[in-house]
């Protein structure tokens, strides 16, 4: 058999799987009313995304070896995921602030950090997956390691707050009105570190 | 007769004659972007990778990540080898900064550019992943640019190994296959990106502009400085659905070519100026030039283009 045909199979399935999850991602987009077109119509989105999501094994078991093959192959070559980027519309971006009590009463305010810009955009990328995210626990979970590891930099403190929220922006004509950006706070956990905080000198 | 047109018709689409120019353009700018990766992370690399004493737990993220995934590769493999090998956690992970480095530094001399290649795809892929509650749309771009890398017809004419160590270049169709896949690929992404931001109200009005400009952390430009510009937002976010949507149609015709790839690339110029996006904006710089950058003023070598019936 001609070695070119054996190419084009692969590529055929290559882009099989390109085409579905990105169908599969602009669905779940559309499906969650984010767009201009009739909330109607979501429930169709949904049930394309569905058909998406089954074209790549989605519908299968977690250790079914088909998807969890194709799986494998869409991470290894970058194509698990769709590339509505800032669309439909640009999302809200989230913030946290931890606020540290120290014994004698006293508190400081802290926002988790990082030594460059790079890092930085991945920091902002977390506190998105966190706002995003639908499991309380695992919200709380990653926000507590958060605050660890501020708290490194607030050896001292024995408990802390962090509330976490988004970024509500004024649109051009609340900009020309004087309106500034505010903070809406989403959630709010206390944390009490009784042997310090993880990695962190003892005080 | 017409089974065998369509074949023959099909195989000139899929397998064009090219030159290797376009992999000597990935392979400079994925070398550049791997370095630039590690170079841009090296100060927080074991922050963001270390168990528990990093920002986030890898242990947390390798552990969802599983839900999706057993079988791809992740930094957790490579420390616990690295550990089984008697290797603190703390020098597997400066190791593999290193590695990476090292391996982009050999794919943009064209030194044993496969085993390169491979590494380099490994590396980042076990970063990306093992960081995947930090990973962004660069990541995953990286990492497509390096999977075409990592299976094209590697070495070609301006690397070292053929330079130097003789070795010989691939059949010119096999070159046209893979960048087909590369310009296929650019045109999915594109696409879907073009599509899913027109179906918002916010780039037909400008707003998303805006807001894509002030959100933290691409809020580099002071509002006060951009809020003069205001009434370009609307045409701005119009270009962009156009740009993008229209990709895959206007970056195959012959007079549109130069035009579209010039604005595509001179969006990421702005993403890159305005947003501070800057290994976002050369990721998609390089993979746009790989894939429709050469021949595009000069016709290529062998007198051949993009499009099938130019293909003798």
């Amino acid at each position: 058999m001609d070695r070119r045909y054996i190419y084009l199979a692969c590529g055929a399935v290559h882009f099989f799987i390109i085409f579905s999850a990105s169908c599969r991602d602009s669905f779940w987009l559309l499906s969650q009313g984010y767009s201009f077109l009739p909330r109607s119509l979501d429930e169709t989105w949904r049930k394309a995304q569905t058909v998406a999501s089954a074209a790549l094994g989605e519908h299968l078991s977690s250790n079914n070896p088909v998807r969890q093959f194709i799986a494998a192959y869409a991470h290894c070559a970058g194509i698990q995921s769709g590339y509505g980027y800032f669309a439909p519309n640009v999302p809200d971006s989230y913030k946290v602030v931890f606020e540290f009590r120290y014994p004698d009463g006293r508190t400081e305010v802290d926002l988790p950090h990082v030594g460059a810009a790079a890092a930085g955009l991945r920091l902002a990328a977390l506190l998105d997956r966190i706002g995003e995210n639908r499991s309380d626990q695992l919200r709380e979970a990653v926000i507590k390691m958060l605050a660890q590891s501020v708290w490194r930099d607030h050896p001292g403190a024995i408990s802390a707050r962090a509330v976490f929220g988004y970024i509500k922006l004024p649109t051009t004509a609340e900009f020309l009105r004087d309106k500034t950006e505010s903070y809406q706070v989403l959630y709010s956990y206390d944390f009490s570190f009784e042997s310090g905080p993880a990695g962190s000198k003892a005080p | 007769m017409d089974r065998e047109r369509f074949g023959e018709r099909l195989t000139q689409f899929f397998f064009p004659i090219t030159s290797d120019r376009w992999l000597s353009i990935l392979r400079w700018g994925l070398a550049l972007q791997v370095c630039l990766y590690g170079l841009s992370l090296r100060r927080d690399w074991s922050f963001l990778y270390a168990t528990g004493r990093g920002l986030i737990d890898r242990a947390l993220t390798e552990q969802l990540f599983s839900l999706e995934s057993l079988f791809t590769p992740r930094m957790g493999w490579l420390v616990r080898l690295g550990i089984f090998l008697g290797f603190s956690e703390t020098r597997v992970l400066d190791f593999i900064w290193m590695a990476l480095v090292i391996a982009g530094c050999c794919l943009g001399l064209g030194l044993l550019c496969r085993s390169a290649a491979i590494s380099a795809w490994l590396l980042h892929l076990c970063s990306v992943k093992s960081g995947g509650m930090m990973s962004y749309g660069m990541d995953n771009f990286t990492t497509i640019g390096l999977f075409y890398l990592m299976v094209a017809p590697l070495p070609d004419e301006y690397s070292l190994d053929h330079q130097w160590r003789k070795w010989q270049t691939k059949n010119p169709r096999l070159h046209g296959f893979f960048r087909r896949g590369l310009q296929l690929h650019l045109c999915f992404i594109y696409f879907f990106g073009g599509m899913t931001k027109s179906l918002g109200t916010g780039w037909w009005n400008g707003e998303s502009v805006w807001r894509a400009l002030t959100c933290p952390p691409f809020n580099i430009i002071a509002p006060q400085n951009l809020i003069v510009f205001r009434h370009f937002f609307p045409l701005v976010g119009i270009m962009i659905c156009l740009l993008e949507a229209g990709y895959p149609v206007f970056i195959w015709l012959k007079k549109t070519r130069l035009v579209w790839l010039a604005g595509i690339l001179g969006m990421h110029i702005g993403i890159a100026m305005t947003m501070g996006m800057y290994l976002f904006a050369s990721i998609m710089i390089i993979l746009n030039l790989a894939a429709f950058g050469p021949g595009l003023l000069h016709a290529e070598r062998e007198g051949t283009s993009l499009w099938p019936q130019e293909v003798a």
